[in-house]
């Protein structure tokens, strides 16, 4: 499911759902594995064939199918159903109902919704609220109540906050600052937090991160779809 | 080999003289075998030695006619083209040059080749040379005794017999052992001599029968993995066990060689998605004792924290093992026990692991364990170690209200169920009021507090007394104003709004906003707005 999903966003990046069609098995293909690995009573969805089950996995298939324009093929309501049993009495996400709330589950929950067109679901204030504690005072996030900050979390907490029109609850400048802080000011890249190694990881979130911050020089990102606005709005013109 | 010399050729007296001559000017004692090969050769070439050295017209005529007799001598088929008479003048000739007939080949330059370091042969010493002659003459006869064992084995399993005893042919537990010593010593020494390279599988007589499958990179593939040349050592060995886990998997064998592999592949790289899979095949196929595979997994996952696959195995495990267990009251008791005692040395090195929390509410939905009163002092001692341990009052929450026994099935954590009882109500309110006491800025008890109003269908307005000791002063000047906790002010502000009294949650939010939670400002300039509406 997760290669599947990767493929799909990489052919959505560079234009190529034709040559799906033409050089691969054809997105009705593509689109009927992911479906497949729904199950159909709970509305999760499976990693693959032996059953992980996660909220990641239903927001992967969601975005995937979402782009290639076959949502028709699975059980929309239901998932939407699951995912909303994943609430907290916090107000954020886990991995399964019952789960701890987590900056990054809450990301897939709120983006799973999005894509749904059922934002209609989410306690919004109180959501955005907690995402807002996960600010500490350096101007980094974290992704649980008392854990340290990391700037994935930039992306995670950001574009849930984005998705529901609160972005301005946080201290954008501080945020940047502290992304700005992560870089390896010598050799590229960002970190996890000032002062560590540099990874491909932290950099893409402290990149997105910052370019859902409006921060001077960057194409915008699409905080659902984690691609460029540019190519959301292509592909979704495709589809309409 | 010195020629024979009977004296009467110049020739060979020369090479006598140059021979006696050779103690006064100090001959270069050889030091490899590249200089014995050469001294061999001009030993027993002495007339090529001077065509070499000084040209063929330094010869004396004499030694010109030896010289072209020798080189005559070594391609024989023009000796047969002779007629019989010339052929008798040849080998008089030859005879009275008293030319040696044996004469050792002129050394070629590469004709030793090169050892796994790129050092020529033709540069190690005698003794050097003796070794490396040895372990050659090692690996062929081991390779030999192999064959054997492989001929052998081959004949065991078509039952043939011994036409001299007449008995069937077996291969012994002995047998594979020491045919397994034998491709290790191989091993070793192919590598030594030759930097080649065997896994351990294709060490073992035991995975002969399974042609191992490599990773095929399709072609012209867009990101084609650049594998160097020269592998590390842990690298060559967990491509080679991966070949033969492709096609044992291809075999759908599920067999104890290869619950081993999926150990090794796995000591290797747990995060390996599919090789965990495939053990939990093999473990359902051969109806392994699940406790046993728990107990390995319990290692494994003490070695590897933030590993997603063991939590998923051990779900596996569990989802196989409980049916057949289910009515052992006794039995699932010692099974919660062994894994709650498990999950507290797990807990131990990370007190918020995730996936360690996730699994706990899974195992207690599974067991039924939600009236263990362990599990609730586990609970609260996690808690009082720390209570900012937001997991723990995460996990404390779905213990009190997802119990089937006081709660309504399928109910969601933010509404109001009205099946729990009262007295747990009032209990949780005051747990977590206790344990806010001890550190007022902690925002997980506060969270809880909310949470548990509002299952229990009260208002927030229950702890509003108790929200205020928090606060002094509000609003009454920098000096005086005192705030213990942010959160109070928080949740005092929809105190206030909910009993109506506008402008105390407005005084709230803005010293928030103003002081005590200066990072947040724009959240609370929007809770301000929001009591407008």
């Amino acid at each position: 499911m997760l290669y599947t999903v990767s493929a799909v966003q990489i052919l959505a990046l560079v234009d190529a759902f034709d040559d799906l069609e033409t050089r691969g098995t054809g997105k009705l293909k593509v689109a009927q594995f992911m479906a497949g690995l729904q199950d159909r009573e709970k509305g999760t969805f499976a990693g693959d064939e032996w059953g992980e089950e996660d909220t990641r996995f239903l927001y992967g298939a969601l975005n995937a199918l979402s782009l290639l324009d076959m949502l028709h093929l699975v059980d929309v309501d239901k998932a939407v159903k699951h995912v909303a049993a994943c609430a907290n009495f916090d107000g954020g996400y886990g991995v399964n109902p019952g789960d701890e709330s987590h900056s990054g589950q809450i990301f897939t929950c709120v983006a799973a919704l999005t894509i749904a067109k059922r934002q209609d679901l989410i306690d919004v204030d109180r959501l955005a609220g907690w995402l807002a504690e996960r600010q500490l005072p350096n101007g980094g996030l974290n992704g649980r109540p008392e854990k340290d900050e990391d700037v994935c979390y930039s992306w995670w907490v950001l574009s849930s906050l984005s998705m529901i029109g609160r972005t301005h609850w946080i201290d954008r400048e501080k945020l940047i600052g502290f992304i700005l802080r992560c870089q390896d000011v010598e050799n590229g890249g960002i970190s996890d937090r000032p002062g560590n190694m540099v990874d491909v990881w932290h950099t893409l979130f402290g990149l997105t991160g910052l370019s859902l911050l409006g921060y001077p020089g960057l194409d915008d990102i699409d905080p659902v779809y984690c691609l460029p606005k540019s190519t959301i709005e292509r592909v979704m013109q495709g589809i309409a | 080999m010195p020629p024979k010399n009977k004296g009467g050729s110049t020739k060979a007296k020369e090479a006598e003289v140059k021979q006696q001559s050779s103690p006064q000017q100090p001959p270069k004692e050889p030091q490899v075998i590249r200089e014995i090969e050469w001294q061999q050769y001009w030993a027993t070439n002495p007339v090529h030695q001077i065509v070499e050295e000084k040209g063929f017209n330094h010869l004396n005529p004499a030694d010109r006619r030896t010289y072209l007799n020798l080189e005559l001598l070594r391609s024989t088929a023009h000796i047969d083209d002779l007629s019989k008479k010339s052929q008798r003048e040849f080998w008089k000739q030859l005879s009275d040059a008293n030319a040696p007939l044996r004469s050792a080949l002129r050394p070629r330059d590469d004709q030793w080749g090169r050892d796994r370091n790129g050092r020529d042969i033709g540069d190690y010493t005698p003794e050097e040379y003796a070794a490396y002659t040895r372990k050659k003459s090692r690996i062929s006869e081991l390779d030999l005794e192999s064959t054997f064992f492989r001929r052998d084995r081959e004949r065991a399993h078509w039952k043939t017999k011994n036409p001299l005893t007449g008995e069937i042919y077996a291969i012994t537990e002995d047998d594979i052992k020491s045919e397994r010593e034998r491709r290790q010593e191989l091993t070793a020494l192919r590598s030594e001599l030759y930097g080649a390279k065997m896994s351990t599988y294709a060490n073992d007589p035991e995975w002969d029968d399974v042609v191992p499958i490599p990773q095929e990179e399709p072609e012209g593939a867009l990101a084609a993995i650049a594998y160097a040349d020269d592998y590390a050592e842990a690298d060559t060995v967990y491509v080679a066990a991966m070949a033969y886990l492709r096609a044992v998997m291809v075999l759908k064998e599920h067999s104890p060689r290869c619950l081993q592999l999926t150990e090794h592949i796995i000591e290797m790289n747990p995060a390996h998605y599919t090789v965990w899979l495939y053990r939990f095949e093999i473990v359902r196929a051969l109806n392994m004792p699940i406790p046993d595979e728990i107990e390995w997994l319990n290692d494994v996952s003490l070695e590897h924290l933030k590993n997603y696959q063991i939590w998923h195995h051990r779900q596996q495990l569990l989802d196989h093992y409980y049916p057949n267990m289910q009515s052992d009251e006794n039995a699932v008791a010692a099974l919660a026990a062994s894994e709650l005692e498990f999950l507290a040395d797990i807990l131990e090195k990370d007190t918020k692991n995730y996936h360690v929390w996730s699994y706990r509410q899974y195992l207690v939905r599974k067991l039924g364990l939600w009236d263990l009163e362990d599990e609730m002092r586990t609970i609260e001692l996690l808690i009082s170690q720390d209570v900012r341990n937001n997991s723990a009052w995460s996990h404390r929450f779905f213990l009190v209200f997802d119990n089937p026994h006081q709660s309504t099935p399928g109910s969601h954590s933010t509404e109001y169920d009205s099946k729990v009882p009262a007295d747990v109500i009032d209990r949780e309110i005051s747990y977590g009021q206790e344990k806010i006491e001890l550190a007022p800025q902690n925002q997980s008890p506060w969270n809880y507090l909310r949470g548990v109003l509002v299952k229990g269908g009260k208002p927030l307005g229950t702890v509003r007394e108790f929200a205020e000791t928090f606060i002094t002063a509000l609003g009454e000047g920098e000096d005086k104003e005192e705030v213990r906790s942010s959160h109070a002010l928080d949740l005092l502000a929809d105190i206030y709004k909910e009993a109506g009294e506008k402008d105390k949650a407005d005084l709230c939010l803005r010293r928030l906003g103003e002081k005590w939670d200066r990072i947040r400002e724009a959240y609370w300039e929007y809770r301000r707005r929001m009591l407008e509406e």
